[in-house]
């Protein structure tokens, strides 16, 4: 600690959770870079080639460079924007539906992820680890997707029972673990985890056995919600632009979410038992109520984001619902993680992994690269974020606050 | 190993008053289902034949043991009672040990009795008889690759780094397996290799929680997914326009001889493949190592207490580094035995199968003696759930399936009673 003020710059460098983040999210990039590059033909050829000819080094470097840049550049131009059919939107008035499709896209996966993440963050700010919101968020959907499939109701009792339906389900099965933490001390990890197994289970035998599969279809696809609960789009259903109520729900949740852990006296506990389990207990907070507590909020909104996924998007659900490549779940730990449990910075975080999701689809179009390297990049940064330590010796960072970047470590038994 | 004593109880008790009740209680619902359902349910003239001799018998068919007829009322009515029985004595006399001993001695009950009772004649199953031999060894193969999942888990636990990894270390030595399988012929060199890969996974584990002090579990879900990820992404990239990398070999069974013949306990243990005599291996340098010889008591020591193990000169972090290693090597050959098992990889085919072997080495509380009578149960959970299909029991498949995941949660809430781990499991060491 040096007794002369740091300047801006040299803060800018420090170790501080933004620049910790964001180099994370550079160090991501440049593992998804090498996994583009170790599993190309092409580039590999180039690099046996490097002592055949003279500039055999630089053919190689490259044809690397092309094949990362392509693969990136669908991702950007698939999940924010592509240049060129921007610009000719802008000059010629013609084709704005193309040019917004991709925010659109982005927007619409930001919704729900935005949402389960926020429930995800508020049982990590507790010490918790709710593995299963994948699982929530799946019975959410099932839950959702029956009331607003077989139930004529008007729109406007229609649509908030079908999101109630969703929260419910989600509520509800986040109590398994929740109960089973606080009376049995069952370590949540694992007993989330099984339950998405479960989840996965239960969504097939609904799909297939129960009558919320599409009358004559023997294919595991449910009934269509109802025009009366589905959630409005902003854009007329004519254009591809899927952009839904569903973000603003998310960006009510990420006000609620805000303020609950902020503002609310629960919320207080939550972040004292997080924060220090001993000291919650002797100050009187009852560490089983928190923990029941915690489930019940986290998987309800769990739920909402199943719900707000099916019901803002396909309004159907079929056996890959949101498995995808790692799961919702997954990417909403990753999220949380990265936007470090603070709602506002999660929502941020929601917005950038979905677009990476999205973006990785269009790439997997054009490029033949596998979606998987989304989830790739994603766990590597979260590797990175969790261990900002690492990063700061990469770069060489100053010493910063690191202390409070650096996650809550517990063992098995808490 | 001190008695608790209180004025009270001066026994020392594996599994609480309460809890042995809810045991108890268990144990009598299921003797009244075998009751009701398995013996009421069957026609008094029904009966199911029970044969022991293995259906493939392409590596040396076992002395014949002849055919078992049962009827099929009398016997699962036998059943119900000596459960009926184990459950009322569990209730009212609350032994203060082996407990759970006596409900698996009554789940295998319940076992048989469903198998008497969906076998016999005019029952569901297309088959009117069944095989006990060819059950256990269906079910002998998950048991095997959980045993594998178990034991590297308790390699590294037993240091103090939680391997919640597993999952991972499966899948990459199941991928790296699958092709020098394919591509040599040569399980052998396909074990080495998924150790290789197994051990460089189980290194990043360790660099993270140890030098790094990352939250053991965030790293080890989080390395799960990349590496499901990665083998994904590998999958599409290489396996699928490469195939010849991928055939689907699968090793030959190697009978050990005359033991081979013992019916029943022959085709079950000593006519495998290799992993299996690997694993007999495995587990007994185990249960030897950790608890007989200087390197285990160290190990157990840096896993309890590191400060004191460090107080008198154990290296704890080495210690850690070297068994999380050895760890994810371990877990890497469970991978390779699983491909041995499956023949072609497949992205995410280990469903969950190291989070269940976690399970089986809480259930077993850290030991690999418990370990592994953990993942004999969930092995035959396990094959339960795909087993029963075929004998069309008349419950969907979907709900089957659930099974092995129900039973997991089950377990780890503490139907077994009391476990703790090593005190300083998952706790990152500091040196100070």
């Amino acid at each position: 600690m040096t007794d002369a003020k740091p300047t801006l710059w040299q803060r800018y460098l420090s170790a501080n959770p933004v620049t910790i983040s964001f180099l994370a999210i550079l160090l991501g990039f440049v593992v998804g870079a090498l996994v583009i590059i170790f599993s190309s033909a092409d580039v590999m050829h180039a690099w046996t080639q490097i002592f055949n000819s003279p500039g055999g080094i630089f053919h190689a470097l490259k044809v690397s460079l092309d094949n990362v840049g392509a693969a990136y550049r669908a991702m950007f131009t698939g999940s924010v924007v592509d240049p060129t059919i921007f610009w000719h939107a802008l000059t010629t008035g013609q084709g704005w539906n193309a040019a917004l499709t991709p925010l659109s896209e982005t927007l619409t996966y930001a919704a729900p992820l935005a949402i389960i993440s926020i429930g995800v963050a508020i049982s990590f700010e507790t010490g918790l680890f709710n593995i299963g919101a994948n699982g929530q968020a799946i019975l959410g959907g099932i839950a959702g997707t029956a009331f607003g499939s077989m139930i004529n109701l008007p729109m406007y009792i229609h649509l908030p029972l079908t999101l109630l339906c969703g929260v419910a389900a989600g509520a509800f099965f986040g109590l398994i673990p929740g109960v089973l933490k606080a009376l049995t001390g069952a370590h949540e990890v694992i007993v989330t985890l099984m339950l998405n197994y479960v989840v996965a289970f239960f969504l097939l035998y609904s799909l297939l056995s129960t009558p919320l599969q599409l009358p004559g279809q023997a294919n595991d696809l449910s009934r269509v919600i109802l025009p009366s609960a589905q959630l409005p789009t902003f854009f007329s259903t004519a254009t591809t632009l899927r952009v839904n109520w569903g973000i603003l729900i998310a960006i009510a949740v990420v006000a609620f979410g805000w303020w609950f852990l902020n503002r609310s006296t629960m919320g207080f506990d939550f972040r004292v038992t997080g924060a220090n389990p001993n000291a919650a207990r002797a100050s009187g907070i009852n560490p089983k109520k928190v923990i029941i507590y915690v489930f019940l909020i986290s998987g309800g909104l769990a739920g909402l984001a199943g719900v707000v996924q099916v019901d803002g998007t396909t309004h159907a659900l079929d056996g890959g619902f949101l498995i995808g490549s790692a799961g919702i779940g997954f990417t909403a730990i990753t999220v949380s993680l990265l936007g470090r449990n603070k709602p506002i910075n999660v929502f941020w975080g929601a917005i950038l992994f979905s677009a990476l999701g999205v973006g990785g689809r269009i790439m997997q179009a054009e490029t033949g690269i596998p979606l998987d390297l989304a989830t790739i990049i994603q766990s590597a940064v979260v590797l990175f974020v969790a261990t900002p330590v690492l990063v700061q010796e990469i770069f060489r960072l100053r010493e910063g606050n690191l202390h409070t970047i650096q996650l809550n470590t517990k063992g098995w038994g808490t | 190993m001190t008695t608790v004593t209180t004025p009270t109880e001066n026994v020392r008790r594996d599994t609480p008053v309460g809890r042995t009740r809810v045991i108890g209680g268990i144990m009598i619902a299921m003797a009244i289902f075998i009751l009701w359902i398995f013996a009421f349910g069957a026609s008094a003239k029904a009966t199911s034949i029970i044969t022991f001799n293995p259906l493939n018998t392409s590596g040396g068919a076992p002395w014949s043991l002849g055919n078992l007829t049962l009827p099929s009322r009398i016997s699962t009515l036998i059943l119900g009672l000596i459960a009926l029985g184990a459950g009322l004595e569990t209730m009212i006399r609350i032994p203060a040990r082996r407990v759970m001993a006596r409900f698996g001695f009554v789940s295998v009950l319940f076992l048989l009795g469903l198998f008497v009772w969906t076998v016999r004649s005019g029952g569901p199953s297309p088959t009117n008889f069944m095989d006990v031999t060819d059950v256990l060894v269906n079910a002998s193969g998950i048991t095997m690759v959980l045993i594998y999942g178990s034991m590297a888990g308790i390699m590294c636990e037993r240091a103090g780094v939680v391997n919640i990894a597993i999952e991972g270390q499966f899948l990459g030595g199941a991928f790296v397996g699958a092709i020098v399988a394919s591509s040599t012929n040569s399980f052998v060199l396909a074990t080495v290799a998924g150790a290789v890969v197994g051990a460089l996974l189980g290194w990043v584990l360790a660099f993270f929680a140890i030098r790094y002090r990352s939250d053991q579990v965030i790293v080890g879900v989080v390395l799960v997914t990349m590496i499901g990820s990665l083998t994904n992404f590998l999958n599409l990239t290489f396996l699928t326009p490469y195939q010849q990398y991928n055939t689907g070999v699968t090793p030959s069974s190697i009978p050990i001889p005359l033991l081979d013949k013992i019916p029943v306990v022959g085709p079950l243990l000593f006519n495998q493949n290799m992993f299996f005599y690997l694993m007999y291996l495995l587990v007994g340098a185990m249960s030897f190592g950790l608890f007989k010889t200087k390197w285990g008591l160290r190990v157990r020591a840096v896993g309890e207490h590191p400060q004191a193990a460090a107080s008198v000169g154990i290296r704890v972090k080495g210690v850690r580094y070297f068994n999380t290693i050895l760890g994810g090597a371990i877990g890497g050959v469970g991978g390779v035995a699983f491909i041995a098992l499956h023949g072609q990889f497949n992205p995410g085919f280990t469903s969950g199968l190291g989070y269940i072997a976690l399970a089986a080495l809480i259930f077993g509380r850290w030991r690999p003696s418990g370990a592994v009578v953990a993942s004999i149960i969930f092995g035959l959970t396990s094959m339960l759930a795909s087993g029963l299909q075929s004998f069309n029991v008349p419950v969907s498949s979907e709900i089957l399936g659930m099974f092995p995941y129900i039973i997991t949660i089950a377990v780890v809430s503490g139907l077994i009673g009391r476990v703790r781990a090593p005190a300083a499991d998952g706790i990152p060491y500091k040196q100070d």
